[in-house]
């Protein structure tokens, strides 16, 4: 039987006063100046990035000329070159390069796929289309063998031209969704993301196509989970409380960790996160705040310093009086992915976030946000999270 | 961004009319068209600065950004241009009206489609401009009806003015 629920008031009097001091300010924390030892990455248009293609192209052909024996050079992507930049808080790329031969047994598989993705960049930037990276993949099975040889080059490709990969046009399958008091463009069409029912829009993985033309949203909300996303779609919780939300269905992959930004940095809205209260849970925050180890040369267009972890936290299970029994005891590696977080820089500098897994691993709990239900289907959408919005309950 | 403030402490923003420059042709039109007709009303007391910053965006983008295709040699992109623009002056002729110099000259042009959608565009205006006329003669009318019944006019005056009236109402 569902539980009475008690209508309580609330005014998000913290969010609120965090959105206007933001709006004051007149940005957020997003423009970024990079430490002197890291990798410039630019967002180029097409024709930018096909200059550089074409630059890159002749450098080679130079030193076909003069030695007979090219060479590619590129910032090297391996555990080593990723530098952790306390000021920014991000995962940035170090200026190690390596170079790749085009004339030795190690690396010539290597440096022929890096051509054929340089020759596909070309096309697609010519023709103006976009591509999945399965699709490039498919372009010449023979040679790649398999997708993740692919994506390396791909990657390899976008780092080589110091730019994003979806400056190249080569873009992710789309996979998140977005809702709420947001209007965009799409080329020449106006799509409203309040009235696309509750399954929200698709966000498109060809951002460039993309412009936020209208809003009067005050904070973004960020959900890790789709069943979370459907109550919160269900219950029009943007009309009561002018959001957006938008979800990836778990780790946000580059389009919507990009479209995320330019959502925070171009409407200077706070922006929180709810995930589960696990150590996934804390990976997807950090992933949106800081950028991913693979994807580290473009952190400054991917990662949101200033969103916030709202929720589910360990220490908000007694607060909420969340019942034991959909408390569920973490596994081993639960423990051993706690305490690496704990490793962790970013996470020791946050000491609140640091406490609350320190807690999570004293009481060897975790939970799902679903596990608020235990109250009612609109206790989240009722108490919980207007509550927390009100009195600043979070963490960053 | 352009940012709104609201009394009531919301905050509306909408999109940079600098940023309209890389737009396609017809959108910042499109864009001004769907403010108004969709959200101004629910902008409060921010209602009058955001009608404001439309206007801006009418002269400084939307207009000179038209006029400078139609006054191009590209048939493609002037036909793109002006089934926006006859769709626009169908819903709202005043926003269209800048670029009522350029019909004559699009007249005449050696393109059936672009002749067509400059005739349509024409006749458009033309309905406006009656509904316009229209509205103008029927709140003299109500005027005359008046002075009529009050005896300040005679019959034959009276006659004059509703026949003027219904010939313009056909």
């Amino acid at each position: 039987m569902a539980k009475k629920q008690i209508s309580k008031e609330f005014n998000l009097q913290a969010m609120r006063k965090l959105f206007l001091e933001y709006i004051e300010r007149g940005k957020v924390k997003s423009d970024i100046i990079l430490p002197p030892d890291t990798v410039k990455i630019d967002n180029l248009n097409r024709k930018e990035t096909l200059h550089r293609l074409y630059k890159l192209v002749d450098d080679v052909l130079e030193k076909i000329y003069k030695s007979g024996r090219p060479s590619i050079e590129l910032p090297s992507r391996s555990g080593t070159n990723i530098i952790w930049d306390e000021e920014n808080d991000l995962l940035l790329l170090g200026t190690q390069i390596v170079e790749k031969q085009f004339h030795t047994l190690t690396s010539v598989a290597d440096i022929t796929r890096l051509m054929r993705v340089l020759e596909v960049v070309n096309e697609l930037l010519n023709e103006d289309i976009h591509a999945t990276k399965r699709e490039v993949f498919y372009t010449d099975v023979n040679l790649f063998l398999e997708q993740k040889n692919s994506d390396k080059s791909i990657e390899d490709v976008a780092s080589m031209l110091y730019t994003t990969r979806n400056s190249t046009h080569v873009v992710a399958a789309p996979k998140g969704t977005c809702v709420g008091r947001l209007r965009i463009r799409d080329k020449s069409d106006i799509i409203d993301l309040e009235g696309l029912g509750s399954g929200g829009w698709t966000i498109s993985p060809m951002l460039d196509n993309i412009d936020i033309i209208e809003s009067d949203a005050e904070f973004i909300l960020v959900i890790e989970k789709d069943a979370a996303m459907m109550r919160l779609a269900e219950a029009r919780f943007w009309r009561k409380y002018p959001c957006i939300l938008l979800t990836a269905q778990g780790v946000g992959n580059v389009a919507v960790r990009m479209f995320l930004k330019r959502l925070s940095k171009e409407l200077t809205l706070p922006v929180f996160a709810l995930v589960d209260a696990d150590p996934y849970g804390m990976y997807i925050y950090s992933v949106y705040l800081r950028g991913s180890k693979r994807l580290s040369y473009e952190s400054p267009f991917l990662a949101t310093p200033n969103i916030k972890l709202l929720g589910l936290l360990t220490r908000d299970l007694d607060k909420y009086k969340i019942p034991q029994e959909v408390r569920i005891p973490m596994t081993a590696q639960d423990i051993k992915r706690s305490k690496e977080l704990l490793q962790e820089g970013y996470v020791l500098k946050n000491k609140e976030w640091a406490d609350d897994i320190r807690l999570s691993l004293k009481l060897k709990i975790k939970a799902e946000i679903q596990s608020l239900s235990a109250h009612g289907f609109q206790f989240l959408t009722d108490e919980y999270l207007p509550e927390k919005l009100t009195t600043g309950d979070w963490i960053g | 961004m352009k940012t709104f403030k609201m009394k009531n402490g919301g905050v509306v923003q909408l999109a940079d009319k600098n940023k309209m420059e890389e737009w396609p042709i017809e959108l910042p039109l499109l864009f001004i068209e769907y403010i108004k007709d969709k959200l101004l009303d629910s902008y409060g007391s921010a209602k009058k600065e955001v009608e404001k910053y439309l206007d801006e965006i009418l002269k400084e983008v939307a207009i000179p950004r038209l006029i400078s295709v139609l006054e191009g040699e590209d048939n493609e992109e002037i036909v793109l241009a002006l089934t926006r623009i006859e769709e626009i002056s169908k819903k709202n002729a005043e926003m269209a009206k800048p670029i009522s110099k350029y019909l004559d000259d699009l007249l005449k042009r050696n393109n059936k489609q672009i002749v067509k959608l400059a005739k349509k565009i024409s006749g458009n205006f033309a309905k406006a401009e009656r509904k316009k006329e229209l509205a103008k003669k029927r709140n003299v009318m109500r005027d005359k009806e008046k002075l009529f019944l009050e005896g300040k006019i005679n019959g034959e005056e009276y006659a004059k003015a509703r026949l003027e009236y219904l010939t313009l109402k056909e």
